[in-house]
Formats: C-alpha cells, sequence, structure tokens
C-alpha cells in the first residue's frame, strides 16, 4: 500500500511519454512495412520492399555517407573539445567560470545563425575569401561551401559544447593526487597522460562521442544548407522522402535503421563507460 | 593540485573561442553591410533592419513561434518538475523507469521522432497546429528540466523535509513550502532553456507544422536555403539579442534567490 502511494503519481508520467513516444515508434515501425499508392496515400498492405531499398546499395552509400559523419563528427569534437575541457578545469576559479560560461553559451545561440554564419565566412563571396584576396594571397576566391568537409564543420561546430561538457565532468572529477604521484614515481607529463588521465577520463569522452554521434546522424539542415546536398545524408534523404518524395513508408524504414544505429552506438558507450544511457545525461 | 596553464594552453583556448565566435560576429556584422552581398562592406546602414519590420510573414512566423515557445516552457516546467518531485519519492525501480523514458526522446535522433510523430498526430487525424507543435517540443523540453531539476533535489537535505512532516505537515505542504522554493532557481532557468530550444527547433518544427502555423526556424530555414541575404542577418541577430536578454534575466533570477538564500 505505502509503495503504490509513492509510485502512483509516476503513472501519469510514464503514459504521457508512453503515448508520444511510445505509440509513434510504434506506428513508424508498422509503417515501414506499408505500401504506398502512386499519390503517396498509405495502403494497408503488407511488403518488404522499403526494407529491401534500405539495404539496396545506392541507399547504402547514403548510410556510409552519415556512419561517416556521424564518427568523424564524434572525432573532431573529442579532439579539439579535450585540451578545451582539461585546460578549463586546470584554469584559476575566475578565468574558469568565463570559460565554462563561453562554452555553453553557444547553446542559447540559434542554431541556424550558428550554420548560417559558416556560409558567411566560408561562402565564395565570405570573410575568409575577401580577406584572402584583400591580403593579395588568392585571385580567384577559393571554393569552400558545399563539400563534405562544409559539413563536417558545420556539424561538429554545432556540436562541440556537448562533447566538452562530458568531457569536462569527467576531466573535473579526476582525482589530482593520482597525477601526482604518478609524477613522483618519474613518470613524465606525456607518460602520465596516457597512464592516467586519459584512461581514467575515458567515460567522459565516451559520453561524449556518443551526445554528438546521435544527433550528428539527423540535422539534416547543415548538410542542406552547408553541403547543398552534393553528399546525400539520411537525415536529407528522410526529410526528402516526407516532404517532397511523399513516401513516409520508405522514411519510416530508414527512420527505425537510423534508432538501431543509435542503440548499437549506446551499447558500445555502456561497455566503454560501464554505465548505462542514464549515465549520458545525469 | 592545480596545474599552472601553459602559454599553449592559453593559446589553444584562445583560439579556439576565437573560432567558436567568428561565425556569429560575421552574421552580426554584414548584417549592417549596406551591400547586399558580402563580396564588400559598402557603408553601415539599419535598412536590413527595416525591411525586417515591414515583413508580415515573419512577424507572423516570429508571433506563432512566441506562442508556442511559451506555452510549451511552462508546460515543460509543470511536467518536468512534477516528474522530478515525484521520481525522488518513488521507489528505486520505479525511479529507474522515470529516468528510463525521461531520457528516450533524447536519444532518439530528432528527425526519426518527427516523422514517428508526423504519422502519429496524422492517424489521429488531429489539425498540425499548435497542439502539435506545443507536444512535441514539449517531448525534448521536459527531460531538460527533469534533469536540471533532480540534480538540486538532490542537494537538498532531506533532513528538513522529515522535520516537515514531523511537525504535522502533508506531503503536498512539504512540497510547496520547501522544496519548489528551493529548487525555483533551477525550474526557472530550466523553463528558460525550454523557451530557448522551442524557439530554435528546426527538425521537428518542419513536421509539426500546419498550413498556417509555419514556426521562425522553420520559416528561416527556408529562407537560408536561397542563399545569404542581409535580411537574414538582421534577424538572426535581432534573435540573439532577444535570447541573450532572457539569459540575462535568468542570471539575475538566480543571483538574487541566492542572495536570498544567505
Amino acid at each position: 500500500m505505502q509503495t503504490l502511494k509513492r509510485n502512483i503519481l509516476a503513472v501519469p508520467i510514464l503514459v504521457w511519454l508512453g503515448l508520444f513516444v511510445g505509440i509513434p515508434l510504434v506506428f513508424v515501425f508498422v509503417l515501414s512495412f506499408l505500401s504506398r499508392d502512386s499519390l503517396g496515400t498509405i495502403v494497408f498492405q503488407f511488403t518488404w520492399e522499403n526494407w529491401q531499398r534500405v539495404f539496396d546499395p545506392i541507399y547504402l552509400r547514403v548510410f556510409r555517407n552519415s556512419l561517416l559523419l556521424a564518427f568523424l563528427t564524434g572525432l573532431v569534437t573529442i579532439v579539439v573539445g579535450y585540451p578545451v575541457a582539461y585546460i578549463t578545469s586546470n584554469l584559476e576559479p575566475k578565468k574558469r567560470a568565463l570559460s565554462i560560461g563561453l562554452i555553453m553559451l553557444p547553446f542559447w545561440i540559434s542554431s541556424l545563425l550558428r550554420t548560417y554564419g559558416w556560409m558567411i565566412l566560408l561562402g565564395n563571396a565570405g570573410i575568409i575569401n575577401n580577406v584572402l584576396r584583400a591580403l593579395g594571397i588568392i585571385d580567384k576566391p577559393l571554393p569552400m561551401m558545399y563539400k563534405f568537409g562544409t559539413t563536417l564543420v558545420g556539424t561538429a561546430y554545432m556540436l562541440i559544447p556537448f562533447a566538452i561538457v562530458a568531457i569536462f565532468n569527467s576531466v573535473d572529477k579526476l582525482d589530482r593526487s593520482l597525477l601526482e604521484a604518478s609524477y613522483d614515481l618519474g613518470a613524465n607529463k606525456r607518460q602520465t597522460f596516457f597512464n592516467i588521465t586519459l584512461p581514467l577520463t575515458l567515460p567522459g569522452i565516451a559520453g561524449g562521442f556518443t551526445l554528438v554521434f546521435i544527433p550528428a546522424l539527423g540535422l539534416f539542415y547543415v548538410s542542406d544548407l552547408l553541403g547543398g546536398g552534393n553528399t546525400i545524408f539520411l537525415g536529407n534523404m528522410i526529410n526528402t522522402q516526407v516532404t517532397r518524395g511523399r513516401n513516409r513508408p520508405l522514411a519510416a524504414a530508414f527512420s527505425i535503421a537510423m534508432i538501431a544505429v543509435v542503440l548499437l552506438v549506446i551499447s558500445i558507450y555502456g561497455r566503454i563507460a560501464k554505465d548505462d544511457a542514464e549515465g549520458l545525461f545525469l | 593540485m592545480r596545474m599552472k596553464t601553459s602559454r599553449f594552453g592559453a593559446f589553444y583556448l584562445s583560439l579556439f573561442f576565437v573560432i567558436l565566435y567568428l561565425p556569429v560576429l560575421g552574421v552580426i556584422l554584414y548584417s549592417f553591410n549596406a551591400s547586399p552581398s558580402t563580396a564588400q562592406w559598402t557603408g553601415f546602414t539599419l535598412d536590413w533592419y527595416r525591411v525586417l519590420f515591414e515583413d508580415r510573414v515573419i512577424a507572423a512566423s516570429f508571433r506563432i513561434s512566441m506562442e508556442v515557445a511559451v506555452i510549451t516552457s511552462i508546460v515543460s516546467a509543470i511536467i518536468g518538475t512534477a516528474s522530478a518531485v515525484v521520481a525522488m519519492r518513488a521507489t528505486a525501480g520505479m525511479k529507474r523507469a522515470i529516468q528510463g523514458v525521461m531520457i528516450l526522446p533524447l536519444l532518439i535522433p530528432e528527425v526519426a521522432l518527427g516523422i514517428a510523430l508526423l504519422v502519429f498526430f496524422n492517424s489521429l487525424n488531429l489539425p498540425f497546429g499548435h497542439f502539435t507543435l506545443v507536444a512535441s517540443h514539449s517531448l525534448f523540453c521536459v527531460p531538460y528540466v527533469y534533469i536540471m531539476v533532480q540534480l538540486r533535489l538532490k542537494e537538498i537535505d532531506r533532513s528538513i523535509l522529515e522535520s516537515a512532516r514531523d511537525l504535522g505537515a502533508t506531503r503536498w505542504q512539504a512540497t510547496k513550502t520547501i522544496i519548489l522554493p528551493l529548487v525555483m532557481p533551477s525550474i526557472v532557468t530550466a523553463s528558460l532553456l525550454a523557451l530557448a530550444m522551442s524557439l530554435d527547433d528546426v527538425i521537428i518544427s518542419t513536421y509539426m507544422s500546419g498550413p498556417k502555423t509555419t514556426t521562425l526556424p522553420v520559416h528561416i530555414f527556408s529562407m537560408m536555403r536561397v542563399g545569404v541575404t542581409p535580411k537574414v542577418n538582421a534577424l538572426c541577430t535581432l534573435i540573439l539579442v532577444g535570447m541573450f536578454f532572457v539569459v540575462g534575466l535568468s542570471q539575475l533570477f538566480t543571483k538574487k534567490i541566492h542572495k536570498e538564500d544567505m
């Protein structure tokens, strides 16, 4: 009775999330096995066709592009973000607070603005080309937009605060007496970093990677604006199928496949960090 | 032991922040450029802001976005806080269940969640508009409120709650007079974050907007697809200023509460 009393209020919360997340996911799963007529209307007829197309070599390339982008985004944000987190955690209190503030501020800045900023910087008439031309380094504008790398830069830029925060939390918890012990025992900076700091902050790295990898799979507006559709990614593909192609069952199959990839990444994270998905946020 | 930051470290950090804010500064700077192209700087102007204020479509979508964001942040603050308080009191197993479902919307890529909701609402024949926008935005806002509030709840000394109960306070009274005031700064910050996230959402809103309820980010995205125009710069700059105003407000509020605490 006591237990019931303590738990009864949790029911509406579970129902609410079940209704708006659980049931819709079941709907998409079912939809991925349905057909459609020539107008795009869904027909209740079982088919494997959508799933066959997911594994079609042409679409597998879209998958490969997305996985590569998400993986490289994770890699870049960790490599660039790790030193930022590490240096920040060693700063004196005032500078440290400032640095943390500057790392968190982008969360409040419109993500479209942050993507658009790269169009302003990298475009043929953009700031970087203007500066290089003014300095006489180039005559013709350097083409930097609409490449795979442009999308990578934009995606990494968008998501790097997540990686830094995750790494920072784990670097900051690091017991510094272990580093001292390592130095006392004669290890140099490099050895200490690779043998103590890095292994102990691995959960933070894995967490940061996961938090970046998941959204990187689907940020279609970044690849649309910066990649210009030259490389097709999962997010763009799903979005196009829904908004223009009117092929919702195919989009549903791709969405389920995308979620499967996410689950795989989370289970790898669980192994490395010895934690479950909740550890990513709590 | 704190190691002294090396010169290289300080340089790296500064360079990082320059690159982090350069695109943002670029957008702001070119909103004042008289030339419609970024190719050259032809002088300072506020014309693009004037053009902006005359644009009816932008005004309409801004209004929709604000309405949705305000309702979303209130709804999220209530559900998120309630969930955190309920989870604190629930049994360990139930607490795990709540946390598990709570982070679910954060683990699903937004496109996939958006499609799922589109299919769901469509089959219910619900009209797309304010309701679908608020319902979907709450899904990714509530978890953040929950996370921030429960972090604060962890810090609360349980013995205060116990003494309140010993002194005859009901569960609700203890919640209202002790817990809520203590977590209020977190609730305020979290609901402002929810406001910001709702105002910023592109992906889910693409699928949740009705024909007459295009949100501002969805509209801006379609403008950006055409290319760079200073009007977009001006619009982005205004949103940035508005958002910083909100952040400043939340900082002030949090500080004030902290002072009252002491």
